[in-house]
């Protein structure tokens, strides 16, 4: 299983693929096969005028990130993990964390 | 401070209006990503964990209150109302967005200030002396030479890519707060003349650099420079970005070797037509007089009694100011590292308070530091009282300068695309550690210096004691580096065995920290003289013991 | 969406902004010279072969390659292609630069990875025909020239340094 991420060409904001297109909230995520979501890389990694820097996060578990990518994912998802600078993302969503902290 | 004239003005016009339109190509799809990606980064673009981040050019960290209050308003109305004050002297917002830049671009130009060359393989902003024309043990003010760097390298049509990036740092005092050893060029203004030292840095292959040259004089600056640049754009390593810096080049030719071609080189160099003339280099200094000091009564007595008074005012006196070059005067820093909150990092609203206390009490001149502080170079001592109290209403008095707490860290996994582990979080731990400020006093000097990857934006090999994240499958560890200095005596620290997981950290530091209070000969050695005293080993085992 | 502007067929546009054509011919190392000139030869071999050849040569300049090389030959070269294989490999701006400061007067040619965006600069180190991916090079080359008026170094073109300009306003 994998995640779509990619960040929005205009503002630069990190974007997640849903079910109902890109998404600012992780929790959204699709979780997509290996297939389908080799697809949708090469499909979004050449419309550079809407996303830029897409790739896959590999999953170890259907909501876990595999261990390499743990932290980096789990601070983009969520944003910066320093008080002064939460993510509004996060907040709006009314959730603290998008992945679980291990 | 430097003034701009009309071909100043017109030169930042014209080049937002390149920006401006390469933004507009690759909105519409007509640049691609890839091509785009090094034009951005030349006007100080990156792409970060997050969002966009604009790196905005505070040349040799110079700033005057109405550009403090630009930076302010850009804070509040293009971002998320706060900015980040970097070790290279200059400053970053986290969330920008692409569409506009051209519009932040306009308005830094409104007040002389853009995002040139803050990223890319060219030359960067030139870094200083944050006390330039203010310490006492100056000779030469840097900020003209600095200046003349800055326009020469503005733009510069063969420099533009380098193999890598370039960073040139100038002081001209006997001490060297400007670390110019660790820089790709390094000058240290002499009464006869510049030293230049070269291939010193940081990042995975840390070096000191070499003094290649002496006695250069200033007219001759801007061609030496161009020599030394040609050699490096013609020869540097360009089929590996980790092998690419100066300093890599420089230690495969053997520093003579290297110095033998920069002299042949400028020996064919047309010096006429690429040295400005003496003129230019009067003109430029004009802009750089002392303020109009104030001759205000000092009232010893009214001071002495303050400080006596109000414990945590003399606290800050002592550990937050510096001597000035006039007795009646002070340097004061104001520290960006209160205690529990990331290094470096300023609101909108106290950026507001930075410039009217400078506007009030300070000439309206401010400065950034490499320990990622705000500097006052010249304030009269009559009123520094008036000073730290406005400063403490906006939570900025943080009395810790040069102590354990003021720490270097780099925005690390919070914000960087790059990064291995997060620096912020564990910086504001071990701030925590240490919050009780009559034990940081006790400790006295002690520079903590956090990066989050082997690129080094947090200078962690020039720390006394040097923090670097690591990643070991996905968890963050770090490693602990021990005797690294940035001063005139200039050390790289050295890794003390195997990393520790950000919980340990703070214990750990707290174990060698006490070690050296049992081990100090008196309470005039430093940190750093005692580890070099009794040798990093025995620091490292306390370092490593189990808690 | 538009198109990428660098998929458009590489023209050769002049310094004067004329689109012209290339009457060169690039030799691969083991094609011998014929009567088919003229011919732009590899560095190795230019250096090797030119001693002993007469009439006028291109040479293919790639970064990495040292160009004061050429100099004892420069009677016989009238054209230098520098090579950009990627845009942001800068060597040949220095190659370039150090063709002018040595006197040399042909054309020096860009090619390869020359982008609408670095015309500017190579302007200055003194290129004059460039081999640009673009579509509409006219245009590119007068954009490039006219984007800047103030130029704070001095280097291979006319423009004269901004402190010359602030100095001659002076006296
Ligand atoms: S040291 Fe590494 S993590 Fe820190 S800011 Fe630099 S690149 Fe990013």
């Amino acid at each position: 299983m994998k995640l779509l991420t990619a960040n929005r060409l205009t503002d630069g904001l990190t974007l997640w693929f849903s079910a109902a297109g890109w998404s600012e909230d992780a929790a959204q995520a699709a979780r997509l096969d290996d297939d389908a979501a080799e697809a949708l890389l090469t499909e979004w990694k050449a419309r550079e005028t809407e996303v830029v820097g897409a790739y896959l996060i590999p999953l170890s578990a259907a909501d876990a990130p595999v261990q390499r990518e743990h932290v980096r994912e789990f601070v983009r998802a969520n944003g910066p993990t320093i008080g002064q600078t939460a993510d509004e993302i996060a907040r709006l969503h009314g959730r603290a964390d998008i992945f679980q902290e291990y | 401070m430097y003034v701009y004239d009309s071909f100043d003005h017109a030169f930042v016009r014209d080049r937002n209006a390149e920006f401006a339109d390469q933004v507009a190509r690759r909105l519409s799809g007509e640049l691609s990503e890839d091509q785009f990606k090094p034009l951005r980064l030349m006007n100080g673009l990156y792409l970060q964990l997050h969002a966009y981040m604009l790196r905005i050019a505070v040349p040799y960290g110079v700033l005057s209150s109405k550009q403090v209050r630009k930076l302010a308003h850009i804070a509040r109305t293009y971002d998320r109302d706060f900015g980040h004050f970097t070790t290279r002297q200059n400053l970053q917002f986290n969330w920008i967005k692409l569409a506009d830049t051209p519009k932040i671009l306009e308005e830094l130009a409104e007040v002389e200030m853009h995002a040139l060359q803050t990223s890319g393989n060219c030359i960067r902003n030139t870094t200083t002396d944050q006390f330039a024309g203010a310490a006492r043990d100056e000779h030469e003010d840097p900020r003209p030479w600095a200046e003349l760097i800055r326009q020469w390298s503005s733009n510069h049509p063969e420099f533009t890519f380098l193999p890598r990036k370039f960073k040139i740092a100038i002081t001209g005092a006997d001490r060297d707060r400007a670390a110019v050893r660790v820089h790709d060029i390094g000058l240290h203004a002499k009464p006869e003349g510049f030293d230049l030292y070269v291939g010193g840095g940081l990042g995975r292959t840390p070096s000191l650099g070499h003094r290649i040259k002496t006695g250069l004089k200033g007219e001759q600056l801007l061609s030496y420079l161009e020599a030394c640049l040609r050699v490096y754009n013609r020869y540097g390593r360009r089929d590996n970005s980790y092998k690419a810096r100066i300093k890599i080049l420089v230690a495969a030719l053997g520093p003579d070797e290297y110095a033998r071609q920069v002299e042949e080189e400028w020996e064919s160099l047309d010096k006429a037509a690429i040295d400005a003339p003496a003129a230019e280099i009067v003109r430029i200094r004009s802009f750089f007089p002392d303020p109009d000091f104030k001759d205000a009564k000092f009232d010893r007595v009214a001071y002495e009694r303050a400080q006596t008074a109000d414990k945590a005012f003399a606290r800050w006196v002592k550990n937050n100011t510096l001597a000035h070059k006039r007795d009646d005067h002070v340097s004061v820093t104001i520290s960006l590292k209160p205690v529990g909150l990331p290094p470096g990092d300023a609101s909108s609203a106290q950026m507001d308070v930075m410039a009217d206390v400078a506007e009030q009490y300070a000439y309206s001149e401010l400065r950034v530091s490499h320990e990622q502080n705000v500097i006052l170079p010249h304030v009269p001592k009559a009123d520094l009282y008036a000073l730290y109290t406005r400063l403490d209403a906006a939570n900025l008095s943080t009395a810790n300068g040069g102590k354990i707490t003021d720490m270097i860290a780099c925005p690390g996994l919070d914000y960087c695309s790059l990064a291995n582990a997060r620096s912020i979080p564990l910086a504001q731990d071990i701030s925590q550690r240490f919050a009780d400020a009559n034990l940081t006093d006790k400790i006295g000097d002690l520079q903590i210096k956090i990066s989050g990857c082997i690129n080094a934006c947090g200078h962690h090999h020039v720390g006394h004691i040097g923090i670097l994240g690591v990643d070991k499958q996905g968890i963050e560890f770090y490693q602990i580096l021990l005797g690294g200095r940035a001063d005139e005596n200039a050390a790289l620290g050295v890794i003390t065995g195997k990393g520790l997981p950000a919980e340990a950290v703070p214990a750990a530091i707290e174990r060698v920290v006490q070690l050296y209070l049992q081990l100090r000969t008196s309470d005039s050695e430093r940190f750093i003289d005692a580890v070099e005293r009794l040798g990093r080993n025995t620091f490292a085992e306390a370092l490593h013991e189990p808690a | 969406m538009s198109l990428l502007n660098s998929s458009h067929t590489p023209q050769l546009v002049t310094t004067d902004g004329e689109i012209i054509p290339d009457g060169w011919t690039l030799l691969a190392d083991e094609e011998t010279t014929g009567v088919d000139g003229p011919y732009v030869l590899g560095f190795d071999r230019a250096l090797k072969e030119l001693d002993g050849l007469n009439g006028h040569y291109g040479i293919r300049v790639n970064p990495g390659d040292d160009v004061r090389l050429l100099l004892p030959f420069i009677e016989k070269i009238t054209l230098i292609e520098v090579s950009f294989p990627g845009y942001r490999d800068g060597r040949g701006y220095s190659t370039a630069r150090i063709l002018r400061e040595e006197g040399y007067t042909g054309a020096i040619r860009a090619v390869g990875d020359v982008l609408r965006d670095q015309l500017f600069l190579m302007l200055r180190c003194g290129f004059s025909e460039f081999l640009v991916k673009d579509k509409d090079p006219v245009q590119a080359i007068a954009a490039a020239k006219s984007r800047f008026s103030v130029f704070y170094q001095g280097a291979a073109d006319t423009n004269r340094p901004v402190w010359a300009l602030r100095h001659t306003v002076e006296s």
